[in-house]
């Protein structure tokens, strides 16, 4: 018995088992301490205990600081997309289709995911690598010592910043990436302007707007709140703050993933 | 009685690093803890201020603000000297409303008086050294007049000189504030110039309680090995 114990706690599948059993440990962890930290702030915002100095800084930060990259990226997919679809298209006369096609799939899924992508990289591996650095350097225990609850004070004015700002680079990131689609399918496919914006309006519904405007507002909370937590719990010295702006990253992807298939399943099935 | 501690336990895992001590410190007196790295003195003031839960035991403070100086001062780095020293004073619930703009300069201008860095109010940490870091820290920890406060290795890193002005404040704040203080550390200096009292903690136990004289006589074989920093006796340095 003794010897089969020892041969299983040898053997590759044992191994590869207890890690397995450690991943997903450390996965219902992370997530409850998402959902522990994102109720506490939840209930600071509901008391109003908001620092709006703090708050106005943040806002920069997630909003203006992160536009040159969201646009980018959110123009550059535009343009992927429509030279493989336009062209296409036009060859098989649905020409007058492109416009509404582009503003359909950029309303509804690639100005937000994409933005919550670019965001995710530059706001949120910045606020967790913030955060745990501040942990790393007894900061966190500092605010702590003095009194101050650290949730208040570090999480709510980020994720509150992140609820607020994200609409507005998703609407200015889609508005560019139609504009984009436009200019793509005029150099690529030949279509004219007019034919393009004449049916950009015509598949696009108050409901878009609306779910685009609702999942930009989730993704932000969501981003900042994950990424402010991972930098929260970070532990150890450099290499800490290293893994807990990838783990950020990492759940920031999947979160963004994960949000929009419940959007679409919840709103266009 | 400021601080008193009761058969404080604290584990880590399966590894027991505060095994059952106990302690008191009165308002006016300092309490320096002592013993060889790893040996569970930050985790005791840690345990005290809250930081980490404690699995047994008890700690009885008085009421009133328990203030802390961090081993690397702990400054917020993206705030400058004023904003760092008014945190507590701009933050906390119970304070927030409580000063008004030109209240708050003037309580941390006469903080950093008392720290002799008097002007350097809109200084970012970075662009201190170590031994200013430690007193803009002093001047944070003593800003809501704690009656309790706790340094974790003050004096750690500094020059001989920085020591030995650090060393000064502790006293001085002692007298002025009359506060219980704890110190710990294990540079020799600051333990004779600061202390009325010493434990010394090995694997979690307390195995020298007295005064810095009784320690220095080296009575028993811990203060005699801790005193000459022999790496012969009953402490063994983990490996």
């Amino acid at each position: 018995m003794i010897v089969l114990q020892k041969y299983l706690k040898q053997s590759a599948t044992y191994k590869i088992f207890s890690h397995l059993l450690v991943v997903l440990a450390g996965f219902l962890e992370t997530l409850g301490q998402i959902a522990q930290l994102g109720f506490h702030t939840l209930k600071c915002v509901l008391k109003g205990e908001i620092d709006r100095k703090e708050l106005i800084t943040q806002c920069d930060r997630f909003g203006v600081s992160s536009l040159p990259i969201t646009l980018s990226i959110v123009g550059m997919t535009s343009i992927i997309v429509a030279s493989q679809v336009a062209n296409e298209m036009v060859k098989q006369g649905g020409g007058n289709f492109v416009g509404m096609l582009m503003t359909i799939l950029i309303v509804r899924e690639v100005g937000s995911i994409m933005s919550g992508f670019a965001i995710t990289s530059m706001i949120g591996s910045s606020l967790a690598s913030e955060l745990a650095t501040m942990r790393v350097t007894e900061q966190v225990d500092a605010i702590k010592v003095l009194d101050v609850d650290p949730v208040r004070y570090l999480f709510v004015p980020r994720v509150l910043s992140g609820a607020i700002m994200m609409p507005f680079v998703v609407i200015l990131a889609s508005v560019v990436g139609v504009i984009l689609g436009a200019v793509t399918s005029d150099m690529f496919a030949g279509l004219s302007y007019r034919a393009y914006f004449d049916s950009a309006g015509l598949g696009l519904f108050m409901k878009d707007l609306g779910v685009c405007l609702l999942k930009s507002i989730v993704f932000g909370a969501a981003i900042a709140l994950i990424s402010c937590t991972c930098g929260y719990h970070a532990s150890g010295g450099a290499k800490g703050v290293g893994l807990a702006t990838t783990k950020a990253v990492v759940w920031s992807f999947i979160s963004v993933v994960v949000l929009d298939m419940v959007f679409a399943i919840l709103f266009f099935f | 009685m400021s601080i008193e501690v009761k058969n404080l336990v604290k584990s880590f895992d399966d590894k027991t690093v505060i095994n059952d001590i106990s302690f008191k410190v009165d308002d006016g007196e300092v309490l320096a803890i002592v013993g060889f790295s790893g040996s569970g003195k930050s985790t005791v003031l840690k345990l005290i201020c809250g930081l980490i839960p404690y699995d047994n035991g008890e700690v009885i403070t008085s009421e009133g603000d328990i203030a802390m100086v961090f081993q690397y001062s702990a400054l917020f780095d993206s705030l400058d000297v004023a904003d760092n020293i008014a945190f507590a004073l701009k933050e906390r619930k119970d304070l927030r409303n409580k000063y008004r703009d030109d209240e708050i300069r003037k309580i941390v201008s006469e903080k950093l008086e008392l720290v002799g860095l008097k002007g350097i109010e809109s200084k970012f940490p970075s662009e201190l050294s170590g031994g200013m870091q430690k007193r803009v820290s002093f001047a944070r920890a003593i800003v809501t007049k704690p009656n309790t406060i706790l340094y974790d290795e003050p004096t750690a890193g500094l020059d001989p000189m920085s020591s030995t002005l650090i060393e000064d404040y502790i006293v001085s704040l002692k007298h002025e504030i009359n506060a219980a203080s704890i110190v710990v550390t294990h540079q020799m200096s600051t333990i004779t110039r600061t202390a009325d009292r010493v434990i010394m903690l090995y694997d979690g136990k307390i195995v020298f309680e007295g005064t810095p004289a009784e320690l220095l006589k080296q009575e028993t074989p811990y203060t005699k090995q801790f005193v000459t920093a022999s790496l012969e006796g009953p402490m063994q340095m983990q490996a």
